[in-house]
């Protein structure tokens, strides 16, 4: 993984140049002198040499995907993940409807039931990845940090509804132990604290 | 034996190339059996020892009928038939029949009446290449120097008719100048 | 003996129609290579050890696929052009001397299938009939872009087949012979002989003039995707399409050979190198010239291709000639 963070570096225009180009030709005599010039500077075996040196130095950029991944950002959005509650298992969603409100492409879907304690609890929970943009709202908007965004992007299925359902995604109960804090995409930012202010209405 | 085989075989061919380029309605089935025929010729040349000719054949026909494709490619729908106006088929089939059938003859009596000798035969001390050349530079000069003079008149009436508005391009004018070139035109 | 010569016939036509049916393939497989080292790539990797594999790969899925036949199209013509470009290729091939004559069990083999004494102009010619083939397709697939290939393929044949001849003319005239095997025989007495060096333009004619008739990159304007989609290509698929590939690859073995034999010395031993690999590494590296230039160099335009035929390579050609005949004279 060591070698290819340098493709992470989106910061490149630093590294920009000019090129100048010289004024076209206009006259025919003008013209002729360029094909002179440039058949005499040889330019087309500039282009020779450049590409038979890359051969030879064998600087190969390619990544072998499925054998080596690139990393990923650590806020990346890929397919959602269901949490649940560390100490009882329960899941964190109380089913309030926000993430499917505010979702722009309509592909979540809330079923509630108030069950035997007087908890709002979604019965049925799916997103459908036909139509789901990945914009991360659902994630910003969830009070409860229950649905997050996960870093599993290799989401190829032979069908469609694979991956919809609330099973999927949810954290499965033998795996609790497993669960982590989401620090991801739908998480507050580690510096958040910092950067909170105040409401203009306070004051 | 395997000449004679040879022979018949590409008779056959180019027999029936040069009936489809007649026949067809299809300006691409033409031009195409055209080409094949044309090809199939030069068998013979090479079924008559003369490389050279062969050779030539192929290389002078492929390029001519290329030409005569592009000419197909401009004025025709090379993939649908041509629609041709023949008030009386009667009269057509006469007359060519009549025209090929006066050439075999005029070709075949001097073969029948047993007069033709080959002038210059092929001899196997010189090349096929030197054999051409020793008749195109001693007994036919005149006309092969007068086939290149007419060559050289047709290539530069050629140029002066295509040069004429060589440096307008239509395609990077704009509409308002493609309109003022017409109207100075008129 | 003419048994034994019909045999022996027939014996080197199923060599070389196998050998560079296969080479082609190979062919491929060595572009991609080559050319993805060139842009800093791996090229086929997965199947088999570094992808040698994928020539078998590409040849199972091109077998298998569909043979597609528009409903527009004129069947027949549509059908047997891809034919014509391979027929042609291999044709081409009848004419040429691959290796020096060897012995085999007392029987001498000459690796010619075909010894005629125009070997160079018969070489030339077939390979300019095949041109025939991307026309044909072009024009019987009834599709736009398929036709304007084909309008391509005219003009680009009728223009650079002018500068070939041309060009090999003034090497012909020195020789004196139109056989490929004179050629050879003339350039025997080593490197100070190659005819490359006496007939330096001619050599860069007919290289670049070879590029346009083997329809290789500055001058693949008739499959320039960015122009024409596939160009006359654009309707074909499976086995048919990968008609057009065999003999467009093996015309660039063939090439390699006509280069090397008319202007690098042919077969003759080359120092210490016997004389059938000394043309094999010159075939070879006229086929990588083949990609190099492919991946270094931009397409021209067709109107780019036409300025450099016919106001600069064929004047330049034509002048070489009578140089040559002035020079030869005194």
């Amino acid at each position: 993984m060591s070698g290819l963070e340098q493709f992470k570096d989106r910061n490149v225009s630093q590294n920009y140049y000019k090129v100048q180009i010289e004024p076209y030709p206009k006259t025919g005599w003008e013209k002729f002198k360029r094909v002179l010039k440039r058949s005499i500077k040889l330019e087309l075996f500039v282009g020779l040499k450049i590409t038979l040196m890359e051969m030879l130095r064998f600087n190969i950029h390619t990544v072998q995907y499925p054998k080596e991944k690139l990393p990923i950002g650590p806020r990346y959005r890929a397919v959602h993940r269901l949490l649940r509650l560390l100490e009882s298992g329960t899941e964190r969603c109380i089913g309030c409807g926000l993430c499917e409100k505010i979702c722009i492409s309509n592909c979540i879907r809330i079923d509630t039931k108030v069950d035997e304690h007087g908890r709002k609890v979604p019965t049925e929970y799916t997103i459908n990845f036909g139509r789901c943009i990945f914009c991360g709202y659902c994630a910003e908007v969830c009070p409860e940090l229950a649905i997050v965004h996960g870093p599993d992007y290799e989401n190829a299925s032979e069908q469609r509804a694979h991956f919809a359902l609330k099973e999927d995604m949810l954290t499965p109960l033998d795996k609790l132990k497993q669960q982590q804090e989401y620090p991801g995409f739908g998480a507050p930012t580690p510096v958040a604290d910092q950067r909170i202010k105040k409401t203009p209405l306070a004051y | 034996m395997v000449e004679a085989i040879a022979f018949y075989l590409f008779a056959f061919l180019t027999v029936a190339m040069f009936t489809i380029t007649v026949m067809s309605k299809n300006a691409l089935y033409a031009m195409s059996a055209l080409a094949a025929g044309m090809i199939f010729i030069s068998a013979f040349f090479f079924l008559l020892d003369a490389d050279f000719l062969g050779v030539v054949q192929i290389i002078v026909y492929s390029g001519a009928v290329m030409a005569v494709y592009a000419f197909g490619m401009m004025f025709l729908d090379t993939t649908k038939d041509v629609k041709e106006k023949n008030p009386s088929k009667k009269i057509v089939f006469f007359l060519s029949g009549m025209v090929a059938l006066l050439l075999v003859l005029i070709v075949l009596s001097p073969i029948v009446s047993d007069k033709v000798q080959a002038l210059y035969p092929i001899s196997h001390d010189i090349g096929n290449a030197e054999a051409v050349g020793i008749v195109l530079f001693t007994k036919y000069l005149v006309p092969f120097e007068v086939a290149a003079i007419m060559l050289l008149v047709a290539m530069i009436a050629g140029i002066i008719l295509a040069s004429k508005r060589m440096d307008e391009s239509i395609t990077l004018k704009i509409d308002q100048e493609i309109e003022r070139s017409k109207k100075e035109q008129q | 003996m003419d048994a034994a010569f019909v045999i022996a016939t027939i014996i080197k036509i199923l060599i070389v129609l196998g050998i560079f049916s296969a080479l082609a393939g190979f062919g491929t497989y060595v572009e991609r290579k080559v050319l993805a080292f060139m842009q800093r790539r791996l090229g086929p990797m997965h199947v088999g050890p570094y992808g040698l594999l994928q020539v078998l790969a590409d040849g199972i899925k091109l077998f298998t696929k569909e043979d597609f036949i528009p409903q527009g199209a004129v069947r027949p013509i549509f059908m047997i052009a891809p034919v014509i470009t391979a027929a042609t290729a291999f044709i081409a091939m009848a004419a040429i001397p691959m290796f020096p004559e060897f012995t085999i069990g007392g029987y001498t083999v000459k690796p010619i299938i075909s010894d005629i004494n125009v070997g160079l102009l018969f070489v030339l010619g077939v390979m300019g009939a095949g041109l025939y083939g991307p026309l044909l397709a072009g024009m019987a697939s009834q599709n736009k872009w398929s036709i304007l290939g084909a309008a391509r393929t005219a003009i680009q044949f009728l223009s650079y087949e002018v500068v070939t001849g041309l060009s090999v003319l003034a090497p012909v005239m020195i020789v004196g012979s139109l056989s490929l095997i004179d050629f050879n025989n003339y350039q025997a007495g080593g490197v100070s002989d190659w005819l490359v060096w006496k007939q330096p333009i001619a050599f860069i004619l007919f290289l670049i003039a070879g590029f346009a008739e083997t329809n290789r990159t500055p001058f693949d304007l008739l499959e320039h995707e960015a122009e024409v989609i596939s160009g006359y290509a654009t309707e074909y698929s499976g086995m048919r399409w990968g008609m057009f590939f065999i003999g467009e690859y093996a015309n660039m073995f063939t090439l390699g050979f006509l280069a090397s034999l008319i202007f690098l010395g042919g077969f003759n031993d080359l120092w210490f190198i016997p004389g059938a690999i000394a043309i094999l590494m010159k075939v070879f590296f006229i086929f990588f010239f083949f990609l190099w230039t492919r991946a270094s160099w931009p397409h021209v335009r067709p109107d780019q291709l036409m300025w450099l035929c016919w106001k600069v390579l064929m004047p330049l050609a034509v002048i070489n000639v009578v140089i040559t005949g002035i020079v030869m004279m005194f």
